[in-house]
């Protein structure tokens, strides 16, 4: 059984080769040139902030708003870490566009089939026990791959280990939690990180739906009631009418 | 009652065989016109040609004013319905086909909306399959589905009641009034749910959503909002069945919705000041930006400008204030809704979205298509109450050679 994997991104040690950006669209089958924001052949790419290299990719968060949100399940959070989309269920809703808080997926917006796009952490490689293609492309391992707790407890390693990282690992709150790390020298909201809300996504959207069976079971009881009254009071009323009529006869 | 409908139908139709050439019938073609270009270029041509939709902005006007306002403004059916069956409240029974009949386009208007959102439309089934018991919009696509079909059945005896075989029709009706009141209970709890679901669908964008109108709140927001918004669409629509349509209508039927319209935008109105001041936004209702500048054009239309007009007898009780009024509290409601599904989101997402034309033809060709399905059903149906057929031709003396 394989456990929970994740990836830590170090921004201190990349040296923005794009090496995991063209790892990337070679195992996807993508065209080589690159891209400077996410699109639906750029799963991952390398954005520069002053003299930082900043990898952008899915964030395969612990418990995905993405899942939660897709109403026929085509997005799936796996045992093994990997959030991953299964384009046969897709309808094309792209709710999942509007729920990601990191704004991940992306969409084929020029094609008639469109599906949605984002980065699987190369699920299929690692049921096989490989790395990620990005993270074994990394000439100079600023992305590792490896067991969750493990990347979570060399990520703190390193934060504590050294005054210059920013105490704080990028992904270890951020909507809830999740399966990609950073850690950095310079800090995160300087280097275009979403400042994700600190809580499971699907929480917010539980609670409403929570009240659905309430919303039936009292609605309905209310409902019946009313109706009750309303013709209870009909009978009543038909029945004055109709002693009023016999009165009036005899 | 049915003799009358006949000859009416009669009178309608002694037009000329070629539909005269109106100022509206123009503006129809036209409509329908783009609307015909605007589905050859979202089927054909795909996403990028017919619409601006782009990632960060993946819902636009088809979301906005297609489905959020679409199913809104079709909460009049379910209200009327809910009063005169199980309130009791028999005033409203003659306005109660007609409300039923717009819930009923409406919805199927968004239905129809939906194939143009999706980018998958052919899948547009797999929910009734595909299970996501966490999903929003999982629960929201069931409770249209299941509405739609209890519309459906809600209208059906104002279509069934005209077919000839006497024996199925009584069988039918039969049918209908023994499950009638079930229908209108399992309406009005279906309703309820997917108009606040509808509010629930944004509560997933909390950080991304602007302050103003994000709260966990928003359910009760979007169902407090939607009924006076649908009461609305009603009076409208009546007045124009009246105007131009010839049907008869007691004027204190529009009147009496009318004053259960106010309360309730006083509600809704209260409803979103307490919940501002409770979330700590207030700050944001005085700042020089377009989102502060749009909530403020909502809040008026929506919501001040109906109470205060409202609150003045004459309003009340004249059919064209009423209608103005009404057509207030609707755009007053467009506006809530495209706040919500596209200026809220614009500063999050760093992209200014500005609907392509082609968006605006199709979504207006669906409506216009609901309207004019509207007019015919008025016409042949036995909707409203009408007034005898002018006369063409008087006889009032006897042929001079006799």
């Amino acid at each position: 059984m394989a456990t929970t994997r994740a990836i830590l991104v170090d921004i201190t040690k990349c040296i923005g080769c794009r090496s995991c950006e063209q790892a990337c669209k070679q195992i996807h089958g993508f065209p080589a040139d690159t891209e400077l924001k996410l699109s639906p052949t750029a799963l991952t790419i390398v954005e520069e902030h002053g003299n930082r290299f900043v990898r952008r990719m899915c964030m395969h968060c612990q418990d995905p708003a993405c899942a939660s949100a897709c109403l026929v399940g085509a997005l799936q959070k796996t045992a093994a870490g990997p959030v991953t989309y299964d384009a046969a269920k897709c309808i094309g809703c792209r709710y999942c566009l509007v729920a990601c808080p990191f704004s991940v997926p992306r969409y084929e917006w020029n094609k008639l089939v469109p599906y949605v796009k984002k980065c699987d952490m190369c699920a299929a490689r690692q049921a096989k026990g490989q790395p990620p293609a990005c993270v074994e492309a990394c000439p100079v391992q600023a992305s590792i791959a490896g067991d969750r707790d493990e990347i979570l407890d060399e990520a703190l390693r390193r934060v504590l280990s050294d005054s210059k990282y920013v105490k704080h690992i990028y992904g270890s709150e951020e909507a809830g939690g999740t399966s990609v790390f950073f850690i950095s020298d310079v800090p995160f909201e300087k280097l275009g990180f979403a400042a994700a809300p600190k809580q499971a996504m699907p929480v917010l959207t539980a609670n409403a739906l929570g009240d659905g069976p309430t919303v039936i079971l009292v609605g309905g009881a209310l409902l019946s009631g009313l109706y009750w009254i309303t013709q209870r009071r009909a009978l009543v009323a038909l029945a004055e009418a109709r002693e009023q009529s016999a009165k009036e006869r005899s | 009652m049915t003799t009358r409908g006949k000859t009416n139908a009669a009178s309608s139709e002694t037009t000329p065989r070629f539909p005269k050439i109106s100022f509206w019938r123009t503006v129809v073609a036209l409509i329908f016109a783009a609307g015909l270009y605007s589905m050859y270029a979202r089927f054909a041509l795909g996403f990028n040609v017919a619409t601006n939709l782009t990632d960060p902005q993946p819902w636009g006007l088809w979301v906005g004013l297609g489905t959020l306002c679409g199913v809104g403004l079709s909460a009049g059916g379910f209200a009327i319905a809910a009063a005169v069956y199980l309130l009791g409240l028999d005033r409203y029974r003659p306005i109660l086909r007609t409300s039923v009949l717009i819930s009923f386009l409406g919805y199927c208007t968004v239905c129809v909306g939906m194939l143009y959102e999706l980018g998958l439309p052919w899948r547009i089934w797999h929910p009734i399959v595909m299970w996501n018991r966490h999903s929003v919009l999982f629960e929201v696509s069931w409770c249209v589905m299941l509405y739609t079909t209890v519309l459906a059945l809600e209208f059906s005896p104002a279509l069934l009641e005209k077919i000839p075989w006497v024996r199925f029709r009584e069988m039918y009706l039969r049918w209908h009034h023994s499950i009638l009141i079930a229908l209108v209970m399992a309406g009005t709890l279906l309703s309820s749910m997917h108009q606040s679901f509808l509010g629930g669908l944004y509560l997933i964008t909390k950080g991304r959503l602007d302050p103003l109108w994000y709260t966990p709140y928003l359910t009760t927001m979007f169902y407090l909002s939607a009924i006076p918004a649908g009461l609305a669409v009603t009076i409208m629509a009546i007045y124009l069945c009246v105007r131009s349509l010839n049907a008869r209508v007691d004027m204190n039927i529009l009147s009496d919705v009318s004053r259960v319209i106010a309360p309730l935008l006083a509600m809704y109105g209260v409803f979103r000041a307490v919940d501002l001041v409770n979330r700590d936004a207030t700050r944001y209702l005085w700042m020089w930006r377009e989102e502060t500048l749009l909530f403020w054009l909502e809040i008026a239309l929506l919501v001040v400008v109906p109470l205060v007009l409202l609150n003045q007898e004459k309003v009340r009780n004249n059919p064209l204030y009423l209608y103005w009024t009404s057509a207030t509290i609707v755009a007053g409601f467009i506006t809530n809704r495209l706040n919500v599904s596209i200026t809220a989101l614009q500063s999050s997402s760093a992209v200014y979205y500005v609907p392509k034309w082609t968006e605006f033809a199709a979504t207006f060709a669906t409506i216009t298509a609901a309207v004019v399905a509207f007019r015919y059903a008025v016409i042949y149906l036995d909707i409203l109450p009408k007034n005898p057929p002018p006369q063409r031709w008087m006889l009032t003396s006897p042929p001079a050679h006799a």
